[in-house]
């Protein structure tokens, strides 16, 4: 498709009107910082683009009742500086300020971020472990749906042409409840996650185990739960020996899991897995409030 | 764990094209109307600064301010050849000429003052800001521009530099093949994340025999990059190479190191002027990363104890060793 119209919408609305009328033929751009470089490589070739960027309704972090909701066109800066999101939660935070370098920052946004489907997504892992929700509007209807459950492939999640991503949501932090972020890459800034990892935990005084979700990053076609590690962990006590057990455990998953993938994978990440599960699990418990 | 380590390393390095090769610069230094000069010759700035230190140094031959030098040097019709910015040469050899250049031109302006001011001889005359005067006697001063425009054809002067170096004896290895040699040594402190095997150099110390510093600042900018590009180059920079396909063949794969990679850097600037350069000057564009590798691999080895005989050490790279280490040990 040869490119007829881009336009700058100010209201969600104009937004879902757009969408509902184009369909197919349209693409909402938000930042743009993956989105654009998708277009000089003609891997996407949309004749209409909606700018969603300066959509006001998009762009927000606010309680609401016991959940916290991000608009999807909220910019990681926003993110890494929100006061809303609790110090427990500073996971979420540490993620968004992983991201890219200040350029990157400042024009990326959250809901490019997950809409993307890249495997290495650095908010992603931290919003699944926070046991995020998708909210999801077209012109005539909202939906919700697991952040989890809304991924169908590498690079492709699941959205009608007509929707767009709106918010995501997870519920506010609890006393005894952490969220830990960890992310490897191969320099300090401006570096793709060779692995992410996000931990929540939520435990008593003993620091008994009652509730874990584990997110990860560029572990697998696109990011997700870490379900029999969780598993492996719930109700035990998070001594020092169980959590070098559970990532033993995790290093073989990931051997059975990247088994088929090239070298510069399944030679490192099961094993240069441990480090960084261990520091993203301990970061969790030392926010835990 | 986090291990930490130091390493040392130091180096010499032969300036110039080397081994007998003719390495030949060539300038011309050119009175202008205002009384300016300007230099004609065919270096190449690339960035490291080569406009600035060879203005500096006609501009001290003729009592100028580096302002009143006008470098003409990217031009190939109107410049004679000095040869490539290459070889870490240009400070060396056509600082070399240049200063030849200039003095040539600087003694005809004193010959012509002499002459001019009606005086017995050129002692006690002064070359200071564009004016020519007898020290004992100011008011016996004329201009550059006076000078200038005294002439029918602009007054020029050209100049050619060819370094000494002997071929050596291909069956001995014996000879003189460099000549400056400059020296070098490093210090750097790496911690190295034995669980994920991602090395961060955390200081570094980085010495380097300069002759003379021309221009210090551009010297540690020099240093700082050459300390930049010798990380990337030993930890970061990996091609991918397999079976001649490059697989890391964009900036977002093929990384090097950016500000947040780099440590504090003290840079030691050693200062012992080699009586055959420009004002005792030598290069310093590539021995500045010379040091730099070896001195992180020797901190790897004693932060883990695993030796790296293979660039980059990449954290996958180094994983692997470090395990095999443990599983030799266990
Ligand atoms: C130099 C550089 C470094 C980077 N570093 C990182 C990094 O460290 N970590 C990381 O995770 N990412 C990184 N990225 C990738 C990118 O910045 C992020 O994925 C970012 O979140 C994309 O958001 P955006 O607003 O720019 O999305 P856009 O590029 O505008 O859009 C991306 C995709 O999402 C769709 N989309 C956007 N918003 C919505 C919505 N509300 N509803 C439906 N679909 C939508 C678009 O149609 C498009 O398909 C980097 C990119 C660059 C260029």
């Amino acid at each position: 498709m040869e490119l007829k119209k881009v336009i700058k919408a100010e209201k969600l609305d104009e937004v879902l009107n757009l969408l509902a009328e184009n369909r197919e033929r349209a693409k909402v751009i938000a930042g743009g910082t993956d989105f654009v470089i998708q277009l000089r490589e003609k891997k996407i070739a949309p004749e209409v683009i909606i700018d969603i960027s300066d959509v006001d309704e998009l762009n927000f972090i606010r309680k609401s009742g016991e959940f916290i909701e991000i608009g999807a066109a909220t910019k990681f800066t926003t993110i890494k500086n929100s006061g809303i999101i609790s110090d427990a939660f500073k996971g979420l935070k540490d993620a968004a300020g992983h991201v890219g370098s200040p350029q990157i920052r400042n024009l990326g946004t959250v809901g490019g971020n997950i809409c993307n489907g890249s495997p290495a997504a650095d908010t992603v892992p931290a919003l699944l472990a926070l046991g995020a929700v998708a909210v999801v509007k077209s012109k005539n209807n909202t939906r919700e749906v697991p952040l989890e459950e809304f991924y169908l492939d590498r690079g492709k999640v699941k959205l009608e042409p007509d929707e767009i991503l709106y918010a995501v949501k997870f519920l506010n932090s609890k006393p005894g409840q952490g969220l830990g972020f960890v992310k490897l890459g191969l320099r300090n800034a401006l570096a793709i996650s060779s692995i992410s990892i996000a931990v929540f935990v939520e435990t008593d005084n003993d620091i008994n185990c009652k509730d874990v979700r584990i997110g990860s990053g560029a572990l697998a076609k696109f990011p997700i739960r870490e379900k029999e590690v969780e598993a492996f962990l719930k109700g035990k006590t998070l001594h020092e020996d169980v959590i070098e057990e559970a990532t033993e455990f995790f290093g073989k998953i990931l051997e059975q899991r990247l088994a088929g993938r090239p070298p510069v994978e399944k030679d490192y990440k099961p094993y240069a897995i441990k480090g960084v599960f261990k520091e993203a699990l301990n970061k969790a418990l030392s926010v835990v409030c | 764990m986090k291990k930490r380590g130091k390493g040392i390393a130091c180096i010499f390095y032969g300036t110039g094209y080397g081994n007998g090769f003719p390495d030949v610069s060539r300038a011309y230094a050119e009175l202008q109307p205002d009384g300016k000069v300007a230099i004609y010759t065919g270096a190449t700035e690339v960035g490291q600064g080569a406009k600035t230190a060879l203005s500096q140094i006609p501009a001290e031959v003729l009592g100028l301010s580096v302002d009143d030098i006008i470098f003409i040097n990217e031009d190939t019709s109107i410049t004679p050849d000095a040869g490539t910015a290459a070889a870490t040469r240009q400070t060396y050899n056509t600082g070399n000429a240049i200063k030849m250049a200039a003095e040539e031109l600087r003694n005809e302006l004193i010959k012509i003052a002499v002459k001019e001011l009606e005086l017995n001889s050129d002692i006690g005359l002064k070359m200071k800001d564009g004016k020519i005067f007898l020290e004992i006697y100011p008011d016996k001063c004329i201009t550059f521009s006076q000078i200038a425009a005294m002439q029918e054809e602009p007054l020029r002067k050209f100049a050619v530099f060819t370094a000494q170096t002997v071929q050596i004896d291909p069956e001995t290895g014996q000879g003189a093949p460099y000549w400056p040699y400059t020296f070098s040594a490093c210090a750097v402190e790496v911690e190295v994340d034995t669980e994920t095997g991602k090395v961060e150099v955390i200081r570094g110390a980085h010495a380097q025999d300069v002759g003379r510093a021309v221009n210090p600042t551009l010297i540690e900018g020099q240093m700082d990059g050459g300390f930049a590009m010798a990380m990337g180059y030993v930890i970061y920079e990996d091609l991918g190479l397999e079976n001649g396909k490059i697989w890391n063949n964009k900036l977002s794969s093929y990384i090097i190191p950016t500000s947040m990679d780099m440590p504090e850097i003290q840079n030691i600037i050693v200062e012992d002027p080699e009586n055959t350069a420009p004002y005792g000057a030598k290069g310093i564009g590539e021995p500045v990363m010379i040091s730099v590798g070896p001195a992180i691999l020797n901190a790897i080895y004693d932060a883990v104890g695993v030796r790296m005989t293979e660039i980059p050490v990449t954290p996958a790279k180094l994983l692997k060793a470090i395990r095999e280490k443990e599983q030799k040990e266990a």
